[in-house]
């Protein structure tokens, strides 16, 4: 194909958007929701999902030394322990701390403590870690022991199984909702482009007998759809900016209720905002361009 | 050329609606295909236009053998006929100008011979002051123009008209057979589908008549140009107007001419 012919048929796709502005328009808002409504999705659980994660930072494993072990070597086996995999944070702990955590602990028996003070070589050292993955903490268990001069490794299992748990039903519940939404979406998107093609029917089967070939009919439409999506993309993102700040601002204005986990759980939106001007756009150049030419085929058929 | 040799035609229900046709139009010849509601004329239309195949024997057009023709080369054979149709099948959202342009971008010709050719052919179909009006802006008789416009400005070897005159007023009618007759004489074949029997016997030539998908009658028929009392002169004149077309057909480097296309820019 010539390059002048190029130039008309892309100036033909973007005139059709004018001459075709009531169905364009409608195929615009319907690329446009379509967008909001799986681009809000993806973005309430991908804060579900920082959330858990910021939650599965506050798990702390407790490793005690066997009794035996000097202070030294007790401190020379953290190198051993960082070369595990799983492992986020460590923290040793000597008998002197760990003197002062029992003695938090045990508030109202001052006497005991006191005879404590005197002797309290019997306490471990200890390593206080936090890992990074909760759903592998028995492999981590079970790698920690393995360690030369481990006595026992105390592991929150329980805090662990919920929250593994927490993971799967989410993400069972997350994937379903996603694929119920871009089906209805692709069902929706391609059955306005086909009636938006529809009604230009006629000008397709004229454009056949006159001799045009399938790629110089479907460009024009293709162009049309294209630049529809865009434009539905870059109205989703205006639109999503404006949302998602508004309701982070909202609802982190109720500081009380981000204590417990923390307001750094919640997405910024100045951290995904490429992501999201990215994605809407291009996922909606491409549904606009591909629906368009798909919805053509059928009336090429002359 | 047209040859067609003992075609049947049948959709999917298995009813023929054309049986065992054989039929001969020559280069430049022009043929009144005439025949009732049903008869087959239209299928024989699709059929040349490669829109329906045959289910037996043999169709030539242009030197195109349609049982081989491969789907892809469909498009290029189509650009060697010229149609026009009863309802005019105009693109809504294109200028006249645009409308017929626009065949000459699907062969992709060059843009300065476009901007010369299409000026002229308006001025042909005698539409100049309509050349950036809309279809739905247009008479039925001014949109059938553009159509013929439309059909014969890629210099066609063959015109299909399929009841041109069926949606125009009567005394447009005979205009519109006298610009076909009129590319006739310039070498272009014409073969016109009509039912109005009027036109047939007024303008007379070759005729045939479409029954139950045979054709019953394949002859020469007398013009009687008394009967409708239409201007005899009106045919030269025509005739005059179309041998100027096939003038520029000729003229590959007609580019250069100092013809004044600018009133008819592309909007």
């Amino acid at each position: 194909m010539k390059f002048s012919s190029l130039r008309y048929l892309v100036s033909q796709g973007i005139k059709n958007m004018w001459n075709n502005r009531v169905m364009g328009l409608a195929s615009f808002c319907v690329l446009m929701v379509s967008l909001l409504l799986i681009g809000f999705s993806v973005l309430f659980i991908a804060n579900i999902n920082s959330l858990i994660n910021v939650i599965e930072t506050k798990n702390e494993m407790v490793i005690y030394i066997k009794e035996e072990v000097k202070e030294e070597d007790a401190r020379k086996m953290q190198v051993s322990i960082e070369k595990l995999d799983n492992i986020n944070e460590i923290k040793f702990v000597s008998k002197e701390e760990a003197l002062d955590i029992l003695y938090n602990g045990m508030k109202n028996y001052q006497s005991l403590y006191e005879e404590l003070e005197n002797d309290y070589d019997f306490l471990p050292f200890s390593y206080n870690i936090k890992i990074k993955d909760v759903s592998k903490i028995t492999e981590t268990v079970e790698a920690i022991q393995k360690i030369e001069n481990v006595d026992t490794v105390y592991a929150p299992y329980d805090f662990a199984n919920v929250l593994t748990n927490l993971r799967k039903i989410f993400s069972i519940i997350s994937t379903t909702v996603l694929i119920a939404l871009a089906t209805v979406s692709i069902v929706i998107i391609s059955n306005s482009t086909r009636a938006s093609v529809f009604s230009r029917r006629k000008e397709i089967n004229i454009m056949k007998y006159v001799g045009a070939t399938d790629s110089f009919i479907r460009i024009p439409f293709f162009i049309e759809g294209f630049f529809t999506g865009i434009l539905a993309g870059i109205t989703a993102t205006f639109i999503t900016w404006f949302g998602y700040k508004s309701m982070i601002e909202a609802l982190t204005a109720e500081v009380s209720m981000w204590n417990i986990i923390g307001v750094g759980g919640l997405l910024a939106y100045q951290d995904i905002d490429v992501i999201v001007v990215t994605s809407y756009i291009l996922t909606g150049a491409f549904l606009g361009a591909i629906g368009s030419v798909i919805s053509t085929t059928k009336h090429l058929k002359v | 050329m047209v040859d067609l040799k003992n075609v049947s035609v049948a959709y999917n229900k298995g009813t023929e609606v054309i049986r065992n046709i054989s039929l001969c139009i020559n280069d430049g010849d022009f043929a009144f295909i005439v025949g009732a509601s049903g008869a087959g004329k239209s299928t024989l239309i699709k059929l040349l236009l490669k829109e329906v195949n045959a289910l037996s024997g043999e169709v030539k057009v242009n030197g195109y053998d349609l049982n081989k023709l491969k789907k892809r080369r469909i498009a290029k054979y189509r650009r060697t006929i010229g149609v026009v149709f009863q309802d005019f099948r105009l693109i809504p959202t294109m200028t006249v100008y645009e409308n017929i342009a626009f065949v000459m971008r699907v062969i992709e010709a060059p843009r300065k011979y476009i901007k010369q050719r299409v000026p002229y052919v308006i001025n042909l179909v005698g539409l100049q002051d309509k050349a950036k009006s809309y279809p739905h802006e247009l008479s039925g008789g001014e949109q059938q123009r553009v159509a013929l416009a439309r059909a014969l400005v890629n210099d066609p070897k063959l015109i299909i008209a399929d009841e041109p005159t069926g949606n125009v007023d009567p005394e447009l009618s005979y205009e519109i057979v006298e610009l076909l007759k009129g590319i006739n004489q310039c070498g272009t074949t014409v073969l016109m589908v009509t039912h109005e029997h009027d036109l047939v016997r007024y303008f007379g030539g070759r005729t045939i008549n479409i029954n139950q998908g045979t054709v019953i009658f394949d002859d020469i028929i007398e013009g009687n140009k008394n009967s409708m009392g239409i201007d005899d002169n009106s045919e030269e004149n025509s005739y005059d107007e179309i041998a100027e077309i096939k003038e520029l057909n000729n003229l590959e480097d007609a580019f250069d001419e100092s013809y004044d296309a600018e009133e008819f820019d592309e909007v």
